[in-house]
C-alpha cells in the first residue's frame, strides 16, 4: 500500500495546496443580503483583452460599492464551456452574476437557473434570445460602431470615394450590426459609394485575396472598413499586394494587443474600441441597484473611441486601449 | 504472458464462471475502490472548505447532468482504449451528427416526438457511419489510430463547417429540448443523466459480462494469441470502432437537446477530456486491461475538480494543472504494474500483484 499510498497523499496535498491559495482570494462571505455583496463575473472566454478590460472595470466598480468580486470563464467562446462554469458559479450563491453568454439560445436555460436560485443576472456584452429575465443588458451599440468607423474614413479620406466592409461570416449578430451601422452611414454622405460587404471567414489570406480583387475591379477605392482583427490584417496585406498602400485607408475594430500594434506599424489607420470598462463597471451599478430594489435600467448601449496614431499616445487614448491585466 | 494464460482460463470458464470467486471479486473491487477513493478525497475536501455551497443538491446535480455526454462518449472510448486503440474523432463524429440531425428535423419541420426520433436515428447512424470508416481503415488498411481517426476528426469536422457555414445551428425540436435536454425523470433527477447511466450500465453488461466484451480484452491484451485461439480480430476492431462512433452520434443528438446548439467550435478537446477520464479510470493505454466504471469515475474527476475550483474562486487554469497530474499519476501506477507483471515478481510486491489480479479480474 505504501506506493499508492503516497500517491494518494500527494494528489491529495496537491489539492489542499491550490484550494489554501484559492481560499485566500475569496473572502468567505455569508448568505445574500448579509455580509458583503458577493458579485460573479462569467467572462464570454477567458484571457481575452477584451473580458480582461471589462473584468477591471467590474473590479473597480465593486471596490467604490463595497462589493466582492471572483471571475471565471471558458477555455473558448462556447456554450459548451460555458455551462459548466456557470453552473458551478451558481452553486457557489453569489448575490448576482454578470455573464456574457456565448450563445443567445444555448445560455439562455442555464442564465435561467441562476434566476430560480434568486440570484439576479445582468447581461454584460452579448445578449440572450429574451433578455427580459435578465436585471439589465449593457452592450456596445454595433450600430453605432459601424457608423464610428464610417466617421473614422471620413476623416481619413476627406474627399470622399468608393467604400467596402470586410467581415467576418453572415449571422454573427455583432459584426453583422457593425457593418450594417457602417453602410447605413455611407448611404446618408452622397460623396462615398458602398460597394457592399465581403466576407473572410476570419481568414486573413482570404481578405487579402478579396480586397486585392476588389482593387483591381475599383481602384478608387478610398476606405476599408474591416469589422475584427484578421479582416482588417488581411486587408492590409491586400493593399500592399496592389501596390496602394497609404492610398487605401483601413479602419479596425477593438483595441486589444495586436490591434494596437497593426495601428502602431501603420497596417491599419484607425480603430474603433469599445468601452469594455465602462459595460463592466455599469453592470456593477446595475446589479447592485437591483440587489438593494432600486429601479434599474433594462437596456443599456456603450459607446465607442476612435483611435489614430495621433491620438494613440494621448491620455484618452491610452484610456480607450484594452488591457492584459488589471 | 500471463495475460494469455488467463485468456484460455477465461475461455474454457466463460460459462462456468459465473460466481466470482471470493478472493477475486474482493481485489476488483479493491481496484475500483482506489480510483473511488481519489474521487472521494477530492469531495471531502471541498465540501469541508464550502460546507454550505458545494454539496448542495442543485451542485450534485450540475455536476452529474455536466458529466453525463462525456459518460456516454467514455463508454465507446474505453472498448477503444481496452483493444490497444484510440479515438480522436469524437468530438467531431458528436458534432457531425448533431448537424446531420439539426438539418434532417429542420427539413421535416415538425416539433414533435415524431421528428425527434428521427433525428435520434439520424444522429446514431451518422455516428456509425463514421465509426465504420475508422474501423475498416485501421483493421483492414492498417493505418495506425491515431492517424486515422485524427484525419476523420478533421473530416468530420470540416464538413460540420462546409454544411453549416461554421455558424451553429438550433434547431432542435422543443420535445426533445424540454425533455431530454433539462427535463426531469422524477424530481430533480435529469432525464439526461439517466439516459447516460443506461448507457453506462449497457457498455458495462457488454464489455464484462458477453462474448464481445471478452474479445475486446483478449484482442486488446494480445490480437495474435486471440487470433490464434479463433477470435476474427479485424472484424472485432471494426465492430468496436463502429461502437464508439454510435454512441458518439448518440452523444451528437444528447448534445444538441442540452445546448439546442451544434457546438461547432466547442468539442475541440473534448476527444483528449474523455481520453483523460478513461486512463484515469485505470483503463491502460497499452490495451486489455481497463472497466466502465471507472472511466465513469474517471470522468467525474475533472468535472469535480473544476466544479470545486469555480466555487472556491480558484483560477480556472488550475483544474487542468490537477487533471494533468492526477492522469500522470495514473499512467503511473498502470506502468508500475505491467512492469511488475513482466518480470513475474509479483511476490515482491505483493501490492502491485494483487492489483495486477484484480485487473485480470476484470478482463473476464
Amino acid at each position: 500500500m505504501n506506493r499508492k499510498g503516497a500517491i494518494i497523499a500527494g494528489l491529495l496535498a496537491l489539492a489542499l495546496g491550490l484550494t489554501a491559495c484559492g481560499s485566500s482570494n475569496t473572502p468567505a462571505g455569508g448568505a445574500a443580503g448579509a455580509g458583503p455583496i458577493k458579485l460573479a463575473f462569467v467572462q464570454g472566454v477567458i484571457g481575452d483583452a477584451f473580458y480582461v478590460t471589462m473584468q477591471c472595470g467590474i473590479q473597480e466598480e465593486a471596490a467604490k460599492l463595497g462589493a466582492t468580486v471572483t471571475t471565471n470563464g471558458p477555455q473558448k467562446f462556447d456554450p459548451s464551456l460555458q455551462t459548466p462554469v456557470l453552473q458551478s458559479v451558481i452553486a457557489s450563491a453569489p448575490s448576482a452574476i454578470l455573464i456574457a453568454p456565448t450563445d443567445v439560445s444555448a445560455m439562455q436555460q442555464p442564465v435561467q437557473q441562476a434566476i430560480q436560485q434568486n440570484i439576479k443576472v445582468v447581461l454584460v456584452d452579448t445578449t440572450l434570445k429574451d433578455p427580459s429575465i435578465a436585471a439589465s443588458a449593457i452592450a456596445s451599440d454595433n450600430l453605432g460602431g459601424g457608423k464610428a468607423a464610417f466617421d473614422a474614413i471620413h476623416q481619413l479620406a476627406p474627399q470622399g470615394g468608393k467604400v467596402l466592409v470586410v467581415s467576418v461570416q453572415p449571422g454573427i449578430s455583432t459584426t453583422d450590426d457593425r457593418a450594417k451601422g457602417f453602410q447605413d452611414a455611407v448611404k446618408a454622405n452622397p460623396a462615398y459609394q458602398d460597394l457592399g460587404v465581403q466576407y473572410s471567414n476570419n481568414d486573413p489570406q482570404k481578405a487579402a485575396q478579396i480586397v486585392n480583387a476588389a482593387l483591381q475591379a475599383n481602384p478608387d477605392i478610398v476606405g476599408i472598413f474591416a469589422t475584427n482583427l484578421f479582416s482588417a490584417e488581411g486587408s492590409a496585406t491586400g493593399i500592399r499586394q496592389a501596390g496602394k498602400q497609404g492610398v487605401v485607408k483601413v479602419v479596425g475594430f477593438d483595441a486589444g494587443p495586436d490591434q494596437i500594434k497593426a495601428l502602431q506599424a501603420g497596417t491599419v489607420q484607425a480603430l474603433v474600441a469599445q468601452q469594455p470598462a465602462l459595460i463592466g463597471r455599469d453592470g456593477v451599478q446595475q446589479a447592485v441597484a437591483a440587489l438593494k430594489g432600486q429601479p434599474v435600467t433594462k437596456s443599456i448601449g456603450t459607446g465607442f473611441t476612435v483611435l489614430t496614431q495621433a491620438n494613440l499616445n494621448t491620455p484618452e487614448g491610452q484610456a480607450a486601449v484594452y488591457k492584459s491585466s488589471c | 504472458m500471463t495475460s494469455i494464460a488467463a485468456k484460455e482460463n477465461d475461455d474454457t470458464e466463460l460459462l462456468a464462471d459465473d460466481q466470482p470467486q471470493g478472493r477475486l471479486a474482493r481485489l476488483a473491487r479493491l481496484q475500483a475502490l482506489q480510483i473511488v477513493l481519489v474521487l472521494a478525497l477530492i469531495i471531502v475536501v471541498f465540501a469541508v472548505l464550502r460546507p454550505t455551497t458545494f454539496l448542495t443538491p442543485f451542485n450534485i446535480r450540475g455536476i452529474v447532468v455536466n458529466t453525463s455526454i462525456l459518460a456516454v462518449l467514455g463508454v465507446g472510448m474505453t472498448f477503444v482504449i481496452i483493444t490497444g486503440g484510440i479515438d480522436l474523432s469524437i468530438g467531431s463524429v458528436l458534432v457531425f451528427s448533431g448537424v446531420i440531425a439539426d438539418k434532417t428535423m429542420l427539413l421535416m419541420g415538425g416539433k414533435g416526438w415524431g421528428t425527434a426520433i428521427v433525428g435520434i436515428v439520424v444522429a446514431c447512424l451518422c455516428g456509425l457511419g463514421w465509426g465504420l470508416i475508422n474501423g475498416v481503415l485501421i483493421a483492414r488498411a492498417r493505418v495506425p489510430p491515431l492517424i486515422v481517426t485524427l484525419g476523420t476528426l478533421g473530416m468530420a469536422l470540416g464538413f460540420s463547417q462546409i454544411i453549416t457555414g461554421g455558424i451553429d445551428l438550433r434547431d432542435a425540436p422543443d420535445v426533445l429540448v424540454n425533455s431530454v435536454g433539462f427535463g426531469n425523470i422524477v424530481g430533480q433527477i435529469p432525464t439526461l443523466s439517466v439516459i447516460a447511466l443506461l448507457v453506462v450500465v449497457l457498455g458495462g453488461i457488454v464489455l464484462h459480462r458477453t462474448r464481445f466484451g471478452l474479445y475486446t480484452f483478449a484482442v486488446g491484451s494480445n490480437a495474435e494469441a486471440g487470433r490464434r485461439v479463433g477470435v476474427r480480430v479485424d472484424r472485432h476492431l471494426i465492430k468496436v470502432y463502429a461502437l464508439a462512433g454510435l454512441v458518439a452520434g448518440f452523444a451528437g443528438i444528447l448534445n444538441l437537446a442540452f445546448f439546442q446548439s451544434t457546438t461547432i467550435s466547442g468539442q475541440s478537446n473534448t476527444n483528449l477530456n474523455v481520453i483523460a477520464g478513461v486512463v484515469i479510470g485505470g483503463t491502460s493505454l497499452f490495451g486489455g486491461v481497463g472497466s466502465i466504471f471507472g472511466t465513469v469515475i474517471g470522468l467525474f474527476i475533472p468535472s469535480v475538480l473544476q466544479n470545486g475550483f469555480v466555487i472556491l474562486g480558484v483560477q480556472s487554469f488550475w483544474q487542468q494543472v490537477v487533471v494533468g497530474a492526477v492522469l500522470i499519476g495514473a499512467v503511473f501506477v498502470d506502468q508500475a504494474r505491467r512492469a511488475a507483471a513482466l518480470r513475474g515478481s509479483s511476490l515482491q510486491f505483493p501490492f502491485l500483484s494483487r492489483f495486477g489480479s484484480g485487473s485480470r479480474k476484470v478482463n473476464r
